[in-house]
Order: structure tokens, then C-alpha cells, then sequence
């Protein structure tokens, strides 16, 4: 499709950092964004969330801007920020008016070269504090908010790098010393580690020279030994069950699956979305619609650089066994390996799609984070048309195939269950 | 390092930006239409907002509107649920539903070259619901599950209660847009019709499209499928706030073992209105509106007590209110509400001039990145609907927010923030917060925001 094949110009500088370009005009703005190869994955037992906190730091000013400066400078242009740190990789980005560019370059090339000069014990701990807020927020206090940590610590073996949550555990958050974070920086955040992406409204020869201006003198760590964590499997059956401050039964199960861009990769996305994208969905129409014994039903395909699992989640609703819901669940899956889908069925899931890439061409920071998401998983950029025509391939004889294949692996099986309330 | 990269760059000269021009129709029936014309992408986006949300429930049948809202689509013209689902979906457009106290919004994006089959299967639901018993029975069952989990959400529990004790029992906004249990088991699938009937009026709505289309086309074809979208008379529904505010006093829904506390401290504020609302604004931001506010920086950046802290003014259609929220770690509670209430004092004495140039700075900056995709245009023409702004409301709201002065912004803390008669409502574990609140101080209260 012509609409998603995206101009883009992409060189190295000569410290190894990425850059790739790709100016579109609507609104005059610009968004940044860029991708530190680096994630939970590379932490070790002991230090998790590391990662994830590191990105906080990043937050805290550097060698040429105070504390809490980063933030206001970028608000005062009337721009937006943030960053995000997930299993393989680590994002930093900013939107702002157009004439702000050379602003956000600064502001970023500086957190990337000169971090450290700025660092101190007070940062650190005042970030600690947030970030097991933000740990208590988002997982200890929420409803079910430890199933996931549950699941891939279950899932994977305790060597395989995808078995410990990236926020951390709230151990090792509190055990973050200045030399952590300081290491980290020194062996991750090197410019030959990254890739930068400007996308929206830009000139290019001018975003080309504010980059060479700014980065251009960055110096490079030496490079870095890739990670080769073993393919990890479960050799039987798991299960778990775990009570939480719920009112409702909620049962999780998982399978060993494809990575990012493996070749099953999109057709377990398919598989999927057959299973709940919708109200005629396989698994939400048996289970939600028809016979009221859940609540919500989710299927969907999780896949990282070093491995993939496949989950189903579904709530019970009040009454029902979790045991019954499994056993309605296999029966669903069953029906699916062996009398296939329909072309309709599979039609609507690549519609959906496809659609889909169209919308998401709206957002320049939406952009700009896909540009580099596909450099980093694929080193090529422009590869929305690639990406759609996996789906596209996938016909009616592969997704039963893949069913058999995946969801008759073991499994594991969570529990989570409500705490008996006191009167 | 170089010498240059001691000093913060100068922005380059500013780009122009044109806000997109909104074309405002009526139909005969009294459906306001807006229309933004765009043509750089091949989608275009149509909402539907329809003044008919949960303020219109009655007193027995709190739910009403929003058991309403999840059954207008479950069926419509020669469509069953399952069908219509299946149609938007081959059409590769996305369909969605929800209800706030105001409105119902319907949501549709699809592509351009699937617009009128998407538009006609959105006309059949406004125009055309079955409404059907054995569809009604199924919904009505998975709200019921609904509000039983929303019990277990700490933040769903601190807004209940606070939205209760905030209004008072006789204003509709008091109450949560899922109802009660024991309403929702009284409602029947024949007072969804009456709603569909008495409360779901064209002349009570607006269509807003955003897209790849042009006006000529987007007018026939809506005057062709939503012809048979009658006009009614809706009686207004009265507002009353109630007196007593309740204090200063800490109410607080147990939440055993709960390892945070949630915190919301406000009162009921002014009506959005010309006279204070760009003040109100600059004042929020300084306050507590974005990251670099004052409450953030304090709480999270300064003591750590919170992953996130935010203060904002809402407004309702027929009322507003201001609110502080965050949560904290449950030992920090009693420092954090002190803290707050420190800020919310502060205020009172003033703001300097550098933060007020700062929150025009970032809010009139920002300004033209709310208008970057179809979805965004739509929910800030939603806004104008439903506040009846002036129709050059985007047009002149840059000048506006530049013409507000210091003097006016401290006006603005006076009358609108008084800390000595907001509530505070906690979500957390009663043992603990009993450990840091004086007893006589702590009221405690049920999810409903009713003292126990």
C-alpha cells in the first residue's frame, strides 16, 4: 500500500548512534524519540528494575540542566515528554512545536553524554520513593496487579531474562546505590547503543545539522556483548493460585510462543484476535455472550526479542468455578484446532488490521516510535508494509495449524482468587 | 564539551498554525452538525454526542442511562447485536459506546472507502434500536458483575465517595453513571424504551465529523439516514448543590490492608463561564495541572511521597468542581494531606508572575497539537457542544488566555479555592489511617460515600 510506504533517510554518526528522519507536515510539530537498547532484560537478580529506574534518572537533570528543568523547559515550549521502559528496550520522547527542535536535541544529547556530573545521593532517593510508589500504584494496590509478575516469573526459568517484572521487585528498588546507576549508564547509554528518530514538521537539513551539532561529539562506550539467553520451555503442566482484595475469580494461562517477527509471530496475532477481539470472537461469544459465565475474555500474542508467550485471561462472573471456566476455555480451543475458522472470521481480524496501520498514522509521536520500534527489531524503518503483509498472508489452514502447535504445549495456569472476607 | 551546550538554545521563529475551520449546520430535526474538512489521510471520524447521560436517571433507577447506553447497540434494524459487531468490523471501523453524567458519545472511525455503510449501520442504532427483553436480561446481568468489581478498585472507591459527599443527595451528580445494585435490579427493559422515548432527542444532540469527506457529501447523506430521528421535548432536569459542605472534615472507606491510601480533597466550584475560566486555568496549572506544577514537584519531585499529583477544576454541564488527587504509600498519608494543604493555603497568598508566564507559555504553545488527529478535533468540538461555547470559541482562545493578568488569577485563588471548607476522602486501610489521624477528625463512610 502506497499510503504506508514512509520516506525516511537513515545514516550513523560516527560514535554509532542511529538517526533516522522522516519529515510529514500537518501540524507544525515535531516529535523525538529515541530507543536505548536496553530493558529489564539486561538486569541482573538482585538489581531488577534497574532498567526502568534508570529511565527516572534520566528525568533528574544533567551536567548542563538542573533538576526538574528537563520537564519545564519542554512544557514551557508547549510540548509533551515521557519515556517507557519494556523487556528489550528503553524510550525517551518529546512532541514540540517545530521551532522548539533544537531545544529537545539539546536536552537529549545532553542526558546522553553528560549524565553523571549531575548525579547525587538526593536524586536517588527521592526517585526510589517514587518509583516504589509507583510500584505500590500500578501492581501491589491494584485489583489482580500481581498476576502478570506471577505469570512470567512461573513462565520462564529463573535464568531466562523475561522472568522478573520491569518495574522490580520492591527489594531491589530499595537497594539502588549511586554506583548502580552510574555503571548502568556507563555500560548502556553509549550513543552507539541507541537510535534517534525525528519525525513530523522539519526540515531535514537543518535537523541533520542540530544533530551533528549536538551529538556529533558524544563519546562512544565500547561495544557491548549481546545478550543469549537459552530457549526456555516447561516441561509439564504449571499451576498456581494466589488470593487477592477481589470479588471476582480471574483465571490466567500461558504457553511458550513465537518472538517478535518470528515466523508465527502474526499469525498467533490473528489467532488472537479470532479468539476475543470482538463480540463474535470465539472465546467472548461462548463465554461472555452465550453463557454468561465470564465477565471479559482476553487472548494476545506477547513477543519480545527473546522469547513469546501467548495468555488468555478471563474473569469469572459471580459463582463460577475457574476450573469450569478453564474447561470451557480448552473446549473453545478445541474446536479451533480441529474445525479451523471461517474466511469471514478471518477477514474481519485482517481488516481490523489493517485499518488499523491507516489510523495510526495520525500521530507524528506514534510515528516516530514505530519507526524505531522496526529499526530495532528488523533494522529497517519503512517496514509498515512488511509488517501488514504478515497478517495478510496468513490463510484459514494456519490458524488451526497454529493452535495445534502452540496451545498444545503445557501451560501454565494461575488462579487468582478471592480472599475469604471477614465479618 | 562545547561551549555552546551550557546555554539552552533559542526556539527558531515560530511556525504558523491555522485552527481548522468548523462548519456548523443544523438539521431540520435539530441535530447540530460540525464538520471539520480534512483530506490528509483517507478516514474520517464520526461522534455522535447526546445530552441524555446519567444526570437524567431518577432517584430509584440510578443506571438508567448507562444500562441504556451499553443496549442501544445490541441490535438495530434488520441487524442483531452480534451482526452489527460483525459488519463494523469487515469494515475494518472502529465503533464505541459510553456514558459519562452529561452525554452519551458514540464513537465511529472508519475508512473513507467504507464511510457510508459505516454511517448507515451508526444511523440504525441512533434510529432504529431493537431494545429487545432477552438482550436487555444479558446487559443488565454484566453491569450487576460491573459494579460488584468496581469495589475492588481504590480509585473507583475514593471518586464514589467523594462525588456523593461533594454533591449531596440531591444532585444528579452525586451519583456513579453504573448505579446502584439494588437500582439496577429494578429496571426494566421497558423503562430503557421510555428513555430511548423521552430523553434521546436530536435536538439534544450533535453530529461532529472529522475527515476525508466534503460538505456537500457529509450533508445528504446524514439528512438521508437520520431523517426519521424525530424531535421531542426533554424536560430539563433541576441541579441543586447542597448546603452544608461538611466541613473540613476526613471521611475514609476502609480498604483493609490496603498498602496506599488514595486522596481526593475539593468542593463544588463555579459553572465554566467567561468570566473566570481562562483564570481558573492559568491558576490550575500553577497549581496542580501538569507535571511542573506546584503539587507534583512538591509531593513527588520533593518529599516522594507519590508517583503522581494533579489538581484540576471539572466541569459539568450544570455544575464543577475542584479536586486535588493522588495516592500515597499508606504510612505518607497524613504528611501528604498536610502537604497539600499546605499548597492549597499557598496559593491563596498569590502566584509569582514567572509561573503565570510559564502556564500561558505552555498552554498556548501547546495549543495547535490539539488538533492533530480527527479523534482530538472531535473531543474538543464535543466540549463546545456541550458548553454551548461561542462557535469562534478556537479562534479567540489564544487571546483570551494572553490577555489574563496576575491580578486576575489571584482573584481567581481567592474565589475559587477555600481550604477550610473542602472534604478530604481517604481509600485505605482503617488501622493505619487510624494511626495518623486524630479520632475525632475521621468519619467513616461505605463505597457509597454513606456514613456507617
Amino acid at each position: 500500500m502506497n499510503l504506508l510506504n514512509l520516506k525516511y533517510e537513515k545514516y550513523k554518526l560516527q560514535n554509532g548512534l542511529e538517526v533516522i528522519l522522516h519529515s510529514v507536515k500537518n501540524i507544525p510539530f515535531v516529535a523525538s524519540n529515541i530507543w536505548y537498547k536496553v530493558g529489564s532484560a539486561n538486569e541482573k537478580r538482585g538489581k531488577t528494575g534497574l532498567a526502568h529506574f534508570f529511565e527516572h534518572m534520566m528525568f533528574q537533570g544533567s551536567q548542563n540542566v538542573a533538576k526538574e528543568m528537563h520537564f519545564r523547559f519542554i512544557q514551557e515550549a508547549g510540548g509533551s515528554l515521557n519515556g517507557s521502559t519494556g523487556f528489550d528496550r528503553t524510550n525517551y520522547y518529546e512532541k514540540v512545536p517545530s521551532n522548539f527542535l533544537e531545544l529537545i536535541l539539546w536536552l537529549e544529547s545532553d542526558r546522553m553524554g553528560y549524565l553523571l556530573p549531575s548525579l547525587n545521593r538526593e536524586k536517588l532517593e527521592n526517585q526510589i520513593g517514587v518509583v516504589k510508589n509507583e510500584r505500590l500504584e500500578r501492581y501491589d494496590n491494584q485489583p489482580y496487579g500481581l498476576a502478570w509478575e506471577i505469570m512470567i516469573s512461573n513462565l520462564y526459568s529463573e535464568e531466562h531474562p523475561y522472568s522478573w517484572p520491569t518495574i522490580g521487585f520492591l527489594n531491589d528498588i530499595s537497594s539502588y546505590t549511586l554506583d548502580d546507576v552510574k555503571n548502568f549508564f556507563r555500560k548502556f547509554y553509549s550513543p552507539s547503543n541507541a537510535s534517534l528518530v525525528l519525525s513530523g514538521h522539519f526540515d531535514p537539513e537543518r535537523g541533520k545539522d542540530l544533530i551533528e551539532k549536538y551529538f556529533d561529539g558524544l563519546p562512544s562506550q565500547n561495544s557491548l556483548q549481546p545478550l543469549n539467553p537459552s530457549n526456555t520451555e516447561l516441561s509439564e503442566d504449571k499451576f498456581i493460585s494466589y488470593e487477592d482484595n477481589v470479588n471476582l475469580g480471574r483465571i490466567y494461562l500461558a504457553w511458550h510462543s513465537d518472538k517478535a517477527f518470528g515466523k508465527d509471530d502474526a499469525a498467533l496475532d490473528i489467532l488472537a484476535d479470532i479468539l476475543s477481539g470482538s463480540k463474535n470472537s470465539r472465546l467472548y461469544k461462548f463465554l461472555v455472550y452465550d453463557h454468561e459465565i465470564a465477565q471479559d475474555v482476553t487472548a494476545f500474542q506477547y513477543s519480545g526479542k527473546f522469547g513469546g508467550h501467548f495468555m488468555i485471561i478471563a474473569t469469572a462472573r459471580p459463582g463460577i468455578a475457574l476450573t469450569t471456566l478453564k474447561q470451557k476455555i480448552f473446549e473453545v480451543l478445541d474446536e479451533v484446532k480441529k474445525q479451523g475458522v471461517s474466511e469471514r472470521e478471518l477477514l474481519r481480524s485482517k481488516n481490523g488490521i489493517k485499518s488499523g496501520f491507516i489510523y495510526s498514522l495520525q500521530n507524528v509521536d506514534s510515528l516516530a516510535d514505530q519507526l524505531n520500534f522496526y529499526n530495532f527489531y528488523l533494522g529497517e524503518p519503512n517496514s509498515f508494509n512488511y509488517d501488514l503483509n504478515r497478517y495478510e498472508e496468513v490463510n484459514i489452514e494456519v490458524v488451526p495449524a497454529i493452535a495445534g502447535k502452540y496451545l498444545a504445549k503445557p501451560h501454565l495456569e494461575l488462579h487468582i482468587l478471592p480472599k475469604e472476607k471477614k465479618k | 564539551m562545547e561551549n555552546y551546550r551550557s546555554i539552552k538554545p533559542l526556539p527558531s521563529e515560530d511556525l504558523d498554525f491555522i485552527v481548522p475551520r468548523i462548519q456548523i449546520f443544523k438539521l431540520e430535526n435539530g441535530l447540530t452538525v460540525y464538520f471539520v474538512e480534512r483530506h490528509n489521510l483517507p478516514i474520517l471520524r464520526l461522534n455522535i454526542v447526546s445530552e441524555s447521560g446519567s444526570k437524567f436517571d431518577q432517584p430509584a433507577k440510578k443506571g438508567l442511562a448507562n444500562l441504556f447506553s451499553m443496549m442501544i447497540d445490541e441490535g438495530a434494524g434488520k441487524y442483531s447485536a452480534l451482526e452489527l459487531s460483525d459488519e463494523f468490523e469487515l469494515l475494518g471501523s472502529n465503533f464505541d459506546i459510553r456514558c459519562n453524567s452529561d452525554c452519551i458519545y458514540f464513537s465511529l472511525r472508519t475508512l473513507k472507502e467504507n464511510y457510508e455503510k459505516s454511517l448507515s449501520l451508526l444511523a440504525a442504532i441512533i434510529t432504529s434500536p431493537r431494545l429487545l427483553k432477552e438482550d436487555y436480561e444479558r446487559e443488565q446481568r454484566k453491569v450487576l458483575t460491573r459494579i460488584l468489581q468496581m469495589k475492588d478498585d481504590p480509585d473507583e472507591m475514593a471518586n464514589t465517595a467523594f462525588d456523593y459527599l461533594l454533591f449531596g443527595k440531591e444532585n444528579p451528580y452525586a451519583y456513579p453513571i453504573l448505579g446502584y445494585e439494588e437500582n439496577v435490579r429494578q429496571i426494566s427493559n421497558e423503562d430503557i424504551r421510555l428513555f430511548y422515548e423521552n430523553y434521546f432527542a436530536p435536538n439534544k444532540s450533535a453530529l461532529i465529523a472529522a475527515g476525508d469527506i466534503t460538505r456537500p457529501e457529509l450533508e445528504e447523506k446524514i439528512n438521508y439516514y437520520f431523517q426519521n430521528w424525530k424531535a421531542k421535548d426533554v424536560k430539563q432536569i433541576p441541579v441543586s448543590i447542597q448546603e452544608d459542605q461538611g466541613l473540613q472534615k476526613i471521611y475514609f472507606i476502609n480498604r483493609e490492608n490496603s498498602v496506599q491510601t488514595e486522596i481526593r480533597i475539593g468542593h463544588v466550584s463555579s459553572k465554566r463561564n467567561d468570566y473566570d475560566f481562562f483564570p481558573k486555568m492559568i491558576l490550575n496549572t500553577v497549581l496542580g495541572g501538569q507535571f511542573s506544577s506546584r503539587i507534583n514537584l512538591n509531593l513527588r519531585e520533593k518529599k516522594g511521597y507519590t508517583y503522581g499529583a494533579s489538581s484540576s477544576f471539572y466541569y459539568y454541564k450544570e455544575c464543577a468542581y475542584f479536586i486535588v488527587s493522588t495516592s500515597v504509600a499508606a504510612e505518607n498519608t497524613a504528611d501528604a494531606v498536610k502537604e497539600l494543604f499546605n499548597e492549597l493555603n499557598r496559593i491563596r497568598n498569590g502566584v509569582k508572575q514567572e509561573e503565570i508566564e510559564f502556564a500561558k507559555s505552555s498552554i498556548i504553545r501547546k495549543f495547535p497539537s490539539n488538533f492533530e488527529t480527527n479523534s482530538q478535533i472531535a473531543s474538543a468540538i464535543s466540549r463546545m457542544f456541550i458548553h454551548q461555547l461561542h462557535d469562534n470559541h478556537f479562534q479567540t482562545y489564544i487571546e483570551k488566555l494572553r490577555r489574563v493578568s496576575i491580578e486576575q488569577v489571584n482573584q481567581a485563588s481567592l474565589e475559587n479555592i477555600f481550604p477550610d471548607q473542602m472534604i478530604t476522602v481517604l481509600a485505605g486501610d482503617k488501622n493505619k489511617l487510624a494511626a495518623q489521624f486524630a479520632p475525632e477528625n475521621l468519619v467513616e463512610v461505605n463505597e457509597k460515600g454513606l456514613i456507617c
